[in-house]
């Protein structure tokens, strides 16, 4: 009997509750070898079944088919955040998830591994589904090469999705390597260091390998405000302003005194450009430059300060259209877009959209000629790492959209590896 | 009198060349929010508008889904207040809604919805409801785009839509300002109550206007059929008449008629699901690729596959089609009355609640090869399947196996435990060379990690977008009614059937499996 078999192994047969995961096994293993036994022991059990009301009736089905999620925490805090997600996809788990966290790099090697399968009821007339979890805690040398213990450990004929949270060391080969067994790698711009530019032009490059398919949640948390942009040129009235874009105006949140360009990571504002300018088909003529010195007290709502003007671009499409990404103090957190403004020039006619966020709406203002044509409010959440994490999931292929504006952002910063914002790293 | 005019092209072309004029919409996830509209929802207080169409608006606005501008008119003869109505809808949603709205969500969604008394037959009542939805349009933004969703009993169709005619509330508005009528199934009870129904719904409305829902056709893996067939290249070389030996439809409830005795009395089986979800099915298993995904090309080839089932004899209804009723049985360890002893239902009630049917596609492709199709109340299971069998092997190299292998099969399981099953031969470990059928199961529980919408959230989503893929166009329907009506005509002229014929919690009557096994077949088990 099945459940013979179930007591003399760590499998858990409480019966489970419509929509709440539960942990159905719970092993530890030492080496890469004693993980893959576990695994098997898993699902070596014949026609798992668990009681219900005293009696052995409902099924666990196999393990779900959909892709491997590999996660590499290089802080075990990272880690915590990025499983306590996970946790929460509930039942949008992947089939098997990896969390590699490289610990002691210059101790000696060695590798603790923590497998369990968490299942869940779906409804009550269904069979279980269930994941595999490994926390993979490697030291040492073990640690320092992460590819070599997530290889082996992958579903084959899945696809895999790396998500990387935090800073991501672009140029190192223990990254290299792991970005080698990625179909898609997720990654949070706004949480890289400095401006983040620099690591955003990292990023673009990654986009030339074959098979590659980036999705950064710096992009996709502002999917609210490509929304409501694009909505006001959904009005046939006022598409034809689309070719005639000449101004494109963005603040952000700084908590730096004087907003200088490098105190403040503006992927996010940064993104917002590329995305307008890649749809559109602009190239960039003249790549963000530090427009000027402080020069005047501008708050948003904070105290007054002298703040740094920013930084300025020049686009172009059928005519210039100039960009301004100015910073704002605040207490809002740093990097986060406040506000965006376009400006189009058509026959001799003026189109202004201003759109700006506020909780959980988006208001769009458009006035043409100064005269107010349309006030919209979209209700739109703000996105939480779990939604971002199954968007990124559940996304298939390669996403051209994201690719162009990472690309584009990447032009717009200047570049190049090298970077060409020298005052914004001084 | 307008004629029915049916676009090649249709408004959802044209309205995608619109939409892909803006190159900023490009891989937005929320691609597919409708205009600013006004639904307008006729029959509001029964019980369909109750357990599916509010609550698939709600969960369309819960996602995001509908355009800040959208204003719900409930149209129903009672007499409601807006704040009483709300309430009303408030607990429907507590009862039938598929996930839980937030109370700031759900306030903002019940804000949108009024209510409007009326008596269809009252002009003065719609000349009010015109004056309102034009009012609204000014002071909630929603531009003129309507959307009349007909949930009432069919005799109130014509009406209705009479009604709408007659006030002008059809006119679209050049540069804006859609107007589209979504009509619920049955359309009509034979042939000609269809083809009547569509001359006066066409009366009023083009064809390109009119959205004939029937909801199987919103199920994930209905739709999921054509994704099947025509995106993946391994099934459709084999998909024809040199390989597929049979298919099996069948449409399996455990539930009886419940209250619905007097409604199913004046239909039985064959109006209820032969004709249209049956049909429906058999068409997407059977019909050729569509030239694109439009709603015209895919219908067109659609309703060539109705059109190529051979009108049934008298003699042919006797030889391939079998009805059956259920007594009393066992369903899921329950005792369960007969249909004749179901509420609203004549004691010698002649309605069948069970039909087995042989047809056959008269094509190219599909000639010779049989489409069993069977419905039922009171089966054993719930469950909606269509199971493609494949030819034998033409030599059998396994001689000494221990049992036949068993020819390869394709299950699409539409419901419960959405998924696609492939069933084929595979060695017994061992030092004997025994063969075994295995299954190779695909569940999208399993594999896919979102709840599928609801068909109605699908069905209320496209036609506010103005695509009618996934609806039923007039010649759909009277195409299907030139196939059903002989059966009902020579049921009603033959002998008085021996009802009931199966015990509740049976596959059906035995005259079922004759009818399979005749052809050296049988039913699956599902």
């Amino acid at each position: 009997m099945a459940t013979d078999l179930i007591a003399s192994s760590p499998w858990s047969i409480e019966p489970a509750r419509p929509g709440e995961p539960i942990q159905r096994w719970s092993s530890r293993a030492t080496t890469v070898e004693e993980v893959h036994r576990e695994l098997a022991r898993i699902w070596s059990v014949p026609r798992l079944a668990v009681e219900v009301d005293g009696r052995e009736e409902r099924h666990i089905a196999a393990r779900t088919s959909v892709l491997n999620l590999v996660v590499v925490a290089r802080r075990p805090e990272i880690a915590v955040g990025a499983a306590d997600t996970i946790g929460h996809l509930a039942g949008r788990h992947p089939s098997r998830t990896l969390i590699v966290i490289p610990l002691d790099p210059d101790g000696p090697s060695w590798l603790d591994a923590r497998i369990t399968a968490v299942c869940i009821l779906p409804r009550d007339d269904a069979p279980e589904t269930c994941v595999e979890m490994l926390d993979l805690h490697a030291g040492g040398e073990a640690g320092r090469h992460p590819a070599a213990i997530i290889a082996p450990l992958l579903v084959h004929d899945l696809p895999v999705t790396v998500w990387w949270p935090g800073e991501v060391p672009f140029k190192q080969p223990m990254a290299i390597d792991v970005f080698a067994l990625a179909d898609r790698l997720v990654v949070d711009g706004s949480t890289w260091s400095g401006d983040g530019l620099r690591q955003l032009a990292h990023l673009a490059q990654l986009l030339e390998r074959e098979g590659l398919t980036v999705s950064d949640f710096a992009l996709d948390r502002q999917a609210r405000w490509r929304e409501a942009i694009a909505s006001v040129f959904d009005m046939p009235e006022f598409l034809p302003y689309l070719r005639s874009l000449r101004r494109i105006s963005i603040t952000y949140v700084t908590h730096d005194d004087r907003g200088a360009p490098g105190a403040t990571n503006i992927v996010k504002p940064v993104y917002h450009v590329a995305w307008l300018a890649s749809r559109l088909g602009l190239r960039v003529t003249r790549p963000l430059d530090p427009v000027g010195a402080a020069s005047g007290p501008r708050t948003g709502g904070g105290r007054a300060a002298m703040m740094h003007e920013g930084l300025g671009a020049t686009l172009r499409g059928v005519h210039d259209v100039a960009v301004a990404i100015r910073p704002v103090r605040s207490a809002a957190p740093a990097g986060t877009t406040l506000h965006i403004e376009l400006v189009c020039e058509r026959r001799g006619s003026e189109l202004r959209a201003d759109i700006s966020a506020e909780a959980e709406n988006v208001m769009v203002n458009v006035s043409l000629d100064g005269v107010d044509r349309l006030e919209r409010a979209f209700r739109a959440q703000r996105k939480t790492d779990v939604d971002l994490l199954t968007e990124a999931l559940e996304e298939g292929g390669r996403a051209t959209v994201t690719s162009d504006a990472i690309r584009f952002a990447s032009l717009l910063a200047a570049a190049g590896i090298e970077g060409s914002l020298p005052s914004t790293r001084r | 009198m307008r004629e029915l005019r049916i676009s090649r092209e249709g408004r959802r072309a044209r309205r995608s060349r619109q939409k892909l004029d803006n190159p900023l919409r490009e891989g937005l996830r929320l691609e597919r929010v409708p205009d600013p509209s006004t639904f307008v929802l006729f029959g509001a207080t029964g019980d369909l508008a109750h357990r599916k169409v509010i609550p698939a608006l709600a969960q369309l606005w819960r996602t995001n889904l509908l355009p800040h501008e959208f204003m719900v008119v409930a149209v129903g003869r009672r007499g409601f207040g807006d704040d009483e109505f709300r309430a009303e809808m408030r607990a429907s949603l507590e009862k039938f809604g598929r996930v839980t709205l937030e109370p700031p969500v759900l306030d903002e969604f019940l804000e949108r919805i009024v209510y409007h008394q009326a008596d269809f037959a009252d002009d003065a009542a719609f000349d009010r409801l015109a004056d309102r939805l034009d009012a609204m349009d000014g002071s909630h933004g929603t531009r003129g785009d309507r959307l009349y969703y007909l949930a009432t009993q069919p005799s109130a169709f014509p009406v209705v839509i009479g009604q709408l005619g007659r006030v002008g509330m059809d006119h679209e508005i050049h540069g804006g300002g859609w107007r589209r009528v979504v009509i619920e199934k049955p359309f009509g009870r034979d042939g000609e109550t269809a083809r009547r129904l569509n001359r006066e719904v066409g009366r009023v409305f083009r064809e390109s206007q009119v959205y004939r829902i029937d909801h199987y056709l919103g199920k994930e893996t209905v739709r999921n059929l054509l994704v099947f067939r025509f995106a993946n290249g391994i099934f459709e070389p084999i998909w024809n008449r040199r390989y597929v030996d049979h298919v099996q439809i069948t449409v399996a409830e455990s539930i009886g008629c419940e209250t619905r005795g007097a409604f199913y009395e004046e239909t039985g089986a064959s109006r209820d699901i032969l004709q249209n979800h049956l049909m429906q099915l058999l068409a997407l298993v059977a019909m050729e690729p569509p030239a694109s995904f439009s709603a015209d090309a895919l219908r067109d080839e659609k309703v060539k596959v109705v059109r190529a089932i051979a009108p049934l004899t008298a003699d042919d209804v006797a030889r391939d089609v079998v009805r059956g009723q259920y007594g009393r049985g066992w369903v899921a360890a329950t005792e369960v009355p007969g249909y004749r002893d179901e509420p609203d239902v004549d004691p010698l009630s002649e309605t069948e609640t069970f039909v087995a049917a042989r047809f056959h596609v008269d094509d190219w492709r599909w000639s010779g090869v049989p489409f069993y199709l069977r419905v039922g109340k009171r089966l054993p299971k719930r469950g909606t399947e269509i199971a493609i069998r494949f030819r034998e092997v033409p030599h059998r190299l396994f001689r000494d196996a221990s049992v036949d292998p068993e020819p390869n099969l394709l299950a699409i399981r539409i419901q419960p435990d959405e998924g696609i099953l492939l069933r084929f031969g595979a060695k017994v470990p061992g030092l004997g060379l025994d063969v075994r059928a295995v299954n190779m199961d695909f569940t999208y529980g399993s594999s896919f990690t979102v709840d599928p919408p609801e068909a109605y959230e699908t069905l209320i989503l496209d036609a506010l977008l103005g695509d009618a893929s996934l609806f039923t166009r007039a010649d759909e329907v009277e195409e299907a009614w030139r196939v059903v009506d002989p059966i009902i005509d020579a049921w009603a002229e033959a002998k008085a059937p021996a009802f009931p014929d199966y015990p509740a919690g049976s596959w059906g009557p035995p005259a079922a499996d004759t009818l399979i096994e005749a052809d050296g077949r049988r039913w699956r088990r599902i």
